[in-house]
């Protein structure tokens, strides 16, 4: 058996996870040592452990791409970028928990471990150039969050998400794990790199296992990022979820997932026709856009709106991604459609750098805004409440202005975010992918796009409607407060209107060229 | 002439209020007095730098934006911070400045709950309003136009009369849609009027970057009115086949705001509920934005689809002028009146801005202007009559004249300016659009129809003056009415001089109209297909950002292919940088 002979050198592109993790088994530690009364250390400890992670993969972000640990893991700044975002939101997430926890008498370090273990699943999944690696990442990922949904055992809603949440994503990892076993059967190689090169052959041989695995791993993907019609367990498993956790969910655990699958399809790509992948993410883009802001559209839940809401999301992401793979053949007098492509001022142009920056500089955004929206409900809502049917609906936002008008008013920029609306960062956000999209020829997905998004800034507005206009009730609780809530509702809000006002150099590094290895 | 102050004027222009705001934020709730008169000196301030900008600004000079200022901001979306002014813009920077203060005044007394809030919200305005006017970079306006939104909401839902929520809400509905409208539109343009990595917010790229496909789909329209656009270039052909729904959602999302005839409902409402305060803001300016918008973005952009929507619009601007007039015949509300006269009254300003005419354009800015005063001394005036007696019934008074002469004496003048009665500024707008109007190619009957309504607008403002102010005093309560003090009559008497002074000498104010029209009729009309050799007159030039001057310093930069400029435009040097080229913006 061949051993490889690693130096300490080879992992520090893999540093960034390892402080995860070393964060995360000191807390575990903590638990056992430090049984304090008050445990927000256990929070400040998570919270430093994810900054810290975050500032080393930022130090990476500048080198250049490469392969590394024999191909089975690549560092590349997007990898990198992601690492960042994910550790942000980590941090948030971390800061929102310590006051929800608290006020359940619920804190306890495992959470926070699973939490930094779920965000070093994310770090490396985003990382991942090979199936094997990429699936023990996603089920890193996946049972931390597991676990942190039924985190709060007592009630029938967090089992219920749970064993939901379980169920579907055991499910469609295993789709992803069967995709891939297909794939190394038609090209006997688990690496991406190696699939890639191997396919053309393997496609003429045995084009039904290519295609095959080829759509058991799109499966599984869209079942993580929650692509309509694959996003069932979304809103039920994202509502059942203690709130900072569903935080985490909808910007972290996506973001990973979203990165995973452009890296994995880039690499697919490389054997077959950019046609397929591109009528396969463009159906999809066009599902989730508007199957997300329809089905949140009614909701009068904020927590659900929200759940479909990122379901949306998604699918813009999905728009940016399907612009990657945009056939470049397209003539300006080829019709309109949703599946096609009509370059608007002719030839189209190489846009993969334009993707690569708004798909980062969304997840950025989106995980600001995400984390800033849940944390506000996280906020509001009273554990008295929890078993009531009522727990998140609109009215509970009623008057909220006159209550608590500095939340009020970080609520309106979340969802003004949301809603894509000038100058937050929401708004740039969509300008870059829509402007990819646009770029690419994707004419008829992108107005369905705008349009998808003007529906929703009704659902979001409503919102800040009824925390501006409606009168508070008079039996209305007073919230409660805590530091850490407070401090990552302040972050995330500055964060929205920041980067929306002054993108500055964040802009600059998301479009430095070699952006992904082998891309 | 150029001095350094000249680029500077506009920035303290938009943000001087905002300063005050701050300066009103740090006072004491209490000091009501004290709020009061830092707004109003502020407001005062604020009205000096536009005076100083109207001032600098030269209605002769060849250039189309003056006293430019241009910043760069997000460079690679193509945004910066661009603010510069037209003519019209000027005149409209003016109007604004002039009624800030007044609007204070006219609310002295009439609002004595949440002072400092009432007092923020009308600074902020301030800086929104003139920020949307001043922006030549399109998101920058999208986001003062915006911001307007909000400020005006809480004007109309907190200091409002009774039914001040529902008025605020269908307000605060209908605009939003219009902007929602508006964005997309205007992404659509932005992304229509350049190629990748060239595209750019400012006004100049749009236009620009819209014009030969413009020329192009005129030609080819004029040519083959029924063709399917076979043949023509990608850019031509994609303004061929979204062209005139984008023409549709600008149009859409500015009819709302001015208000056009079937989208006008929430403009009674809102007038009736709003403040004294906001009526005159919502009259006097805010409407303007939306012809403004029409004449900025959605006729100039789409000249091709102006002309299909020609007949349309023109028939939506006369129906509005005469359905206005007939339901401010039929009102017994005088607020609601006055409310609809601005429906009546806008409708004229559309029908000279789509009659495409030389006369019809200039009468329609210098609507734009008399509306904002005419409009704005009526809802003062009859401010200060509500908050004597607050009903707005025409049968709760009658007879006031004997009470209140000096009142009397305002209002009757101010009536006849809105009547456009020869001598006043009413009769010198309504004459040019409606001369501008026999003179386009628009059917004559519209011209007529619209004629008639001259003589309803007459009908039903003196008849409420009659019922208002003539006659026995027929209500006890009303025989204690004060006249007017001393405050109310330096709030009122602003008015009356601009009503008299735009009446009997216009020329001053046409002039710096005079080429902003020019231009406006020259890129409406290009799509005629007729005129060929007028690409420099109605290309926008601007600034270059100053990085690019920058940029000249490397060295042999690979420069793009000069395009030759109009010799008349001279160079205007920016701030600390020498001589720069203007920017042409990237058509192929």
């Amino acid at each position: 058996m061949n051993i490889p002979h690693f130096t300490l050198q080879d992992f520090m592109p893999v540093l960034p996870t390892g402080v995860l993790v070393v964060g995360a088994i000191v807390l575990l530690l903590s638990e056992v040592f430090l049984s304090t009364a008050q445990r927000t250390y256990q929070a400040v400890i998570g919270t430093l452990t994810a900054v810290v992670a975050g500032v080393v993969a930022f130090s990476n972000a500048f080198e250049p791409g490469r392969a590394v640990l024999q191909g089975y893991v690549v560092l590349d700044p997007f990898s990198s970028w992601m690492t960042v975002t994910v550790c942000l939101g980590t941090a948030l997430a971390v800061l929102l928990s310590a006051g929800f926890l608290k006020h359940r008498n619920a804190e306890r370090g495992e959470f926070y471990a699973l939490v930094l273990f779920a965000a070093s699943g994310m770090s490396l999944l985003a990382m991942s150039a090979e199936f094997i690696t990429l699936f023990i990442n996603l089920e890193v990922l996946s049972v931390a969050t597991y676990a942190l949904t039924s985190f709060l055992r007592r009630g029938p809603r967090p089992a219920e998400a749970g064993f939901k949440y379980f169920i579907l994503g055991a499910f469609s990892a295993s789709l992803l794990l069967y995709g891939a076993a297909l794939l190394y059967g038609a090209t006997g190689s688990t690496r991406l790199a190696d699939v890639g090169a191997a396919l053309p052959t393997a496609f003429v041989q045995q084009p039904g296992l290519v295609f095959a695995g080829f759509g058991l791993v799109l499966v599984g993907f869209a079942f993580k990022v929650a692509a309509v019609p694959f996003h069932m367990w979304t809103p039920d498993v994202y509502e059942g979820a203690p709130t900072p956790v569903t935080a985490l969910m909808s910007a972290g655990v996506k973001a990973a997932a979203v990165v995973a699958m452009v890296r994995v399809f880039l690499f697919l790509v490389k054997g077959l026709s950019p046609e397929v992948p591109f009528v396969v993410f463009s159906a999809l883009a066009f599902l989730t856009m508007v199957g997300g802001n329809l089905m949140a559209l009614p909701q009068r839940n904020v927590k659900r709106m929200l759940a479909y809401s990122s379901i949306a999301h998604a699918g813009y992401l999905l728009l940016g991604v399907a612009a990657l793979f945009a056939p470049s053949a397209a003539k300006g007098s080829d019709p309109v459609g949703v599946l096609t492509a009509t370059p608007l001022l002719g030839a189209v142009p190489n846009v993969a750098a334009g993707v690569y920056k708004g798909i980062l500089f969304y997840l950025l955004g989106y995980t600001v805004t995400a984390i800033g929206a849940f944390g506000t409900i996280a906020a509001i809502e009273r554990r008295e409440d929890e078993t009531r049917s009522n727990t998140w609906d609109l009215e509970r936002f009623a008057g909220l202005a006159q209550r608590k008008p500095g939340w009020a008013l970080a609520m309106a920029m979340f969802m003004l975010s949301l809603g894509g609306v000038p100058p937050t960062v929401g708004f740039l956000g969509k300008l870059y992918l829509f402007g990819a999209a646009v770029d690419a020829g994707l004419l008829g997905l992108a107005v369905v796009g705008i349009l998808a998004s003007v529906a929703g800034v009704y659902y979001y507005l409503r919102v800040v409607v009824y925390m501006y206009m409606r009168p508070a009730p008079v039996d209305a609780p007073a919230p409660v407060r805590h530091w850490t809530t407070e401090l990552a509702l302040v972050v995330s809000a500055v964060g929205v209107v920041a980067l929306g006002i002054v993108p500055g150099p964040v802009t600059e590094w998301f479009s430095r060229l070699g952006m992904v290895f082998g891309g | 002439m150029n001095s350094i102050y000249d680029s500077r004027i506009l920035n303290l222009v938009i943000f001087s209020p905002l300063l005050v705001a701050a300066l009103v934020m740090f006072l004491p709730k209490t000091e009501k007095g004290q709020i009061r008169a830092v707004t109003l000196g502020g407001m005062l301030l604020n009205l000096l730098t536009c005076l100083w900008a109207w001032s600098r600004f030269e209605p002769k000079s060849p250039v189309e934006f003056q006293l430019e200022y241009r910043l760069s901001w997000i460079d690679d979306i193509g945004l910066s911070y661009h603010v510069g002014v037209d003519g019209l813009a000027v005149a409209l920077v003016l109007l604004t400045g002039i009624l800030g203060p007044l609007v204070v005044l006219s609310s002295w007394t009439f609002v004595d709950e949440r002072v400092k809030e009432f007092h923020l919200a009308l600074l902020v305005l301030q800086t929104a309003m003139l920020g949307a006017v001043c922006a030549v970079d399109t998101l920058l306006f999208y986001v003062f136009f915006e911001a307007m939104l909000i400020p005006m909401y809480l004007l109309i839902g907190v200091w409002g009369s009774e039914e001040r929520q529902m008025a605020a809400m269908k307000f605060f509905l209908y605009t939003l849609v219009g902007s929602v409208l508006m964005l997309v539109a205007l992404l659509s343009v932005y992304f229509l009027a350049a190629p990748a990595g060239l595209r750019s917010f400012d006004y100049s790229t749009l236009y620009n970057g819209l014009m030969a496909a413009n020329r192009e789909l005129a030609q080819y329209v004029k040519a083959n009115p029924a063709g399917d656009g076979a043949g023509l270039s990608p850019a031509a052909l994609a303004l061929f086949r979204f062209g005139p729904y984008l023409f549709l959602a600008f149009a859409l999302a500015f009819a709302i705001k001015v208000p056009m005839f079937p989208l006008h409902t929430w403009l009674p409402d809102a007038h009736v509920q709003a403040p004294v305060a906001g009526s005159m803001v919502l009259a006097g300016v805010m409407l303007k934005m939306g012809t403004y918008g029409f004449w900025r973005f959605a006729i100039p952009l789409f000249p091709v689809a102006a002309r299909q929507f020609q007949l349309l619009l023109a028939a939506l601007a006369v129906v509005g002028i005469v359905y206005g007039a007939f339901m401010c015949l039929a009102q017994r509300d005088i607020k609601k009146l006055i409310a609809y006269s601005s429906v009546s009254h806008l409708g004229y300003c559309m029908l000279g801005m789509v009659a495409l005419t030389a006369e019809g354009a200039t009468g329609s800015a210098y609507q734009m202007l008399n509306h904002g005063v005419s409009t704005g001394a009526l809802f003062l005036l009859f401010g200060f009559l509500y908050e004597r007696r607050h009903a707005r019934l025409m049968s709760d008074y009658g007879g006031i004249a004997r009470v209140m002469p000096v009142f009397t004496a305002f209002f009757v003048i101010v009536t006849f300016s809105s009547v456009a009665v020869p001598g006043t500024n009413g009769f010198v707008g309504e004459f040019l659009v409606l001369l501008g109007t026999f003179k386009s190619n628009l059917p004559t009957w519209l011209a007529v129809v619209a004629t008639t309504a001259v003589i309803l607008g007459a009908a039903y403002m003196l008849w409420m003056v009659q019922k208002v102010f003539f006659g026995q005093l027929t209500h006890q309560e009303n025989l204690g009415l004060k006249d007017l003090g001393r405050r109310e009559v330096l709030a009122a008497a602003p008015f009356l001089l601009l009503i008299v002074v735009m009446g009997l000498r216009p020329q001053p104010f046409l002039d710096v109209l005079n080429q902003s029209t020019q231009r406006y009729v020259a890129r409406a009309q290009y799509a005629s297909g007729e005129t060929v050799a007028d690409d420099a007159k109605v290309r926008v030039y601007v600034r270059s950002l100053p990085k690019e001057a920058v940029a000249d310093a490397r060295p042999a930069a690979p420069a793009p292919a000069p395009v030759p400029q109009p010799a008349a435009l001279p160079a205007r040097p920016m701030r600390l940088i020498p001589a720069q080229p203007q920017l042409q913006p990237a058509t192929p």
